[in-house]
């Protein structure tokens, strides 16, 4: 099941001329750090003028939903579920 | 030479793209729902659900009872148009004749491109490849490849999932013979039926009866449905870019159980005429003719009419005072309403009319454009009516629409 979360998160980021997105390789919190294996989704929604990023990515059989504020430029992990 | 049209439907989408964002659903039985709550009814299903016979509509309770392992996920409308909008980036490098028919569905006239693209079916099989590497693995699309949009549309079903079909001219009068009338779309229920009652049962007998019979029968739409029968579909593609301005603004609602006795569907009312009118500013229409109805019951009869306004309007207020006019013309009015619905047509390009002539309703105009940069800035709840903080936030809408400010 998935687990909510709101933990605020490091990210190491790449940006890449021809994505319309940055591409999530790691984030961190002061308890753990994940590589990410895999992007699965990636969506934007709009609250007003910011625009959030959301990303549904995994690390290996868990996966993560985090979130970037496009106007603070911060990270929050919002959802965890730990494969078996 | 005749026209090469390709359309494309992607597979059970929204359950889909869920299953993309969330690897553990994946080849399990999903239904895409607004509330996850017994009254509710399931928007898509995934491929494994739709092997128990589902389809879109099918209420919460009947779809739990038939699949007990059955799960229930919240639509996220903005997964699923973020996801059409990278999708129909990569169609336009095909054609600029594209027309996006809805939310998952898209049809392209390829006539001049096919051949420099190795083909119809090479260039399908490149489109599912790219789509494969963009959007992910569970995110597909089934392509059928024909003369025509409705026989496109048909030959590509009967390839679903990942598929792609192809109606070559030799297979034409087979298929003609053998496909029922109402699995064309555009013919509904009642027009099946009523072709029943004509003894025309399939394509072929459709294209064999006479055209003074079918012109009497159904006016010009007869018309179509002949040549239809006969293998040919004159239908137009209408490009993206040539989206005829909307004749009307709309917004319904169907109220969960809770929300039911009039005063509350009225609050739920007067708040979607505040959307409707936001919209139309948005889009720069103002509006003379309001429509407002609702459905007294959960299963009872529609009841709806209409008012011309004295000066077309996009104030909300105005758009509700109008509704409370239909309300009280309708003669009984049942206790519990399940559904509310409000549109406004005769739209007229605010532009092109003259300046308000009156301080008060320059006074509400310059309310109505704070009201709209605040929530431009802040977001849709940021500032709302007093009287809608009574109702509790109504299940988000996961139909299959786009939002008409469309930009690509």
């Amino acid at each position: 099941m998935p687990e909510k979360t709101d933990i605020p998160i490091d990210a190491l980021v790449v940006y890449r001329r021809t994505q319309a997105h940055p591409d999530l390789r790691s984030f961190s919190w002061p308890t753990r750090r994940v590589d990410v294996s895999r992007t699965n989704l990636v969506h934007a929604e709009r609250e007003g003028d910011t625009l959030y990023l959301v990303y549904s990515v995994s690390a290996g059989k868990d996966h993560f939903h985090l979130r970037l504020d496009t106007r603070l430029g911060r990270w929050t992990l919002e959802e965890i579920e730990i494969g078996n | 030479m005749s026209r090469l049209i390709v359309h494309l439907d992607m597979d059970s989408y929204f359950a889909s793209v869920e299953q993309q964002a969330q690897p553990s659903l994946r080849g399990r039985p999903i239904g895409v729902t607004g509330r996850p709550t017994e009254r509710s009814i399931i928007t898509a299903f995934s491929r494994e659900a739709k092997r128990y016979g589902f389809h879109a509509g099918t209420p919460v309770w009947e779809a739990q009872k038939r699949c007990p392992n059955l799960v229930l996920v919240p639509g996220h409308p903005e997964r699923y148009i973020d996801t059409t909008k990278l999708f129909l980036e990569i169609l336009k490098e095909y054609t600029a004749q594209l027309e996006v028919y809805s939310i998952d569905e898209v049809f392209m006239d390829v006539t001049q491109e096919a051949e420099r693209r190795g083909g119809a079916v090479a260039m399908a099989r490149e489109i599912q490849r790219r789509f494969g590497e963009a959007l992910g693995p569970c995110i597909t699309a089934t392509l059928g490849i024909a003369s025509g949009k409705v026989f496109a549309k048909l030959i590509g079903k009967r390839f679903k999932p990942n598929g792609v079909g192809v109606l070559r001219d030799e297979d034409l009068p087979e298929l003609l013979r053998r496909t029922p009338v109402g699995d064309i779309c555009g013919i509904g229920p009642r027009i099946e039926k009523r072709l029943g009652q004509l003894g025309i049962r399939t394509l072929r007998d459709l294209g064999e009866t006479p055209e003074l019979l079918l012109r009497r029968e159904f006016g010009v739409y007869g018309l179509f449905l002949r040549s239809v029968g006969q293998g040919y579909d004159p239908t137009p593609l209408v490009p993206y870019t040539d989206v005829p301005p909307p004749k009307s603004v709309g917004h319904s609602k169907s109220l969960p159980p809770e929300l039911r006795d009039m005063p509350v569907a009225l609050l739920v009312l007067h708040d979607l005429c505040e959307q409707v009118a936001g919209r139309m500013r948005k889009l720069g229409y103002v509006g003379r003719t309001v429509h407002c109805g609702f459905r007294a019951g959960s299963i009872g009869p529609h009841a709806a009419k209409q008012i011309t306004l004295a000066v077309p309007s996009d104030d909300g207020d105005v758009i509700y005072e109008a509704c409370q006019a239909i309300l009280a013309a309708i003669p009984s009015h049942p206790s519990e309403v399940s559904n509310v619905a409000v549109s406004v047509g005769n739209l007229v390009e605010r532009d092109r009319l003259p300046d308000l002539l009156f301080e008060e309703d320059r006074r509400r105009d310059r309310l109505n454009g704070a009201v709209d940069r605040i929530r431009t800035r802040y977001g849709s709840q940021a500032i709302r009516r007093g009287s809608s903080l009574l109702v509790k936030p109504l299940a988000p809408h996961v139909g299959g629409f786009l939002p008409e400010t469309w930009e690509f």
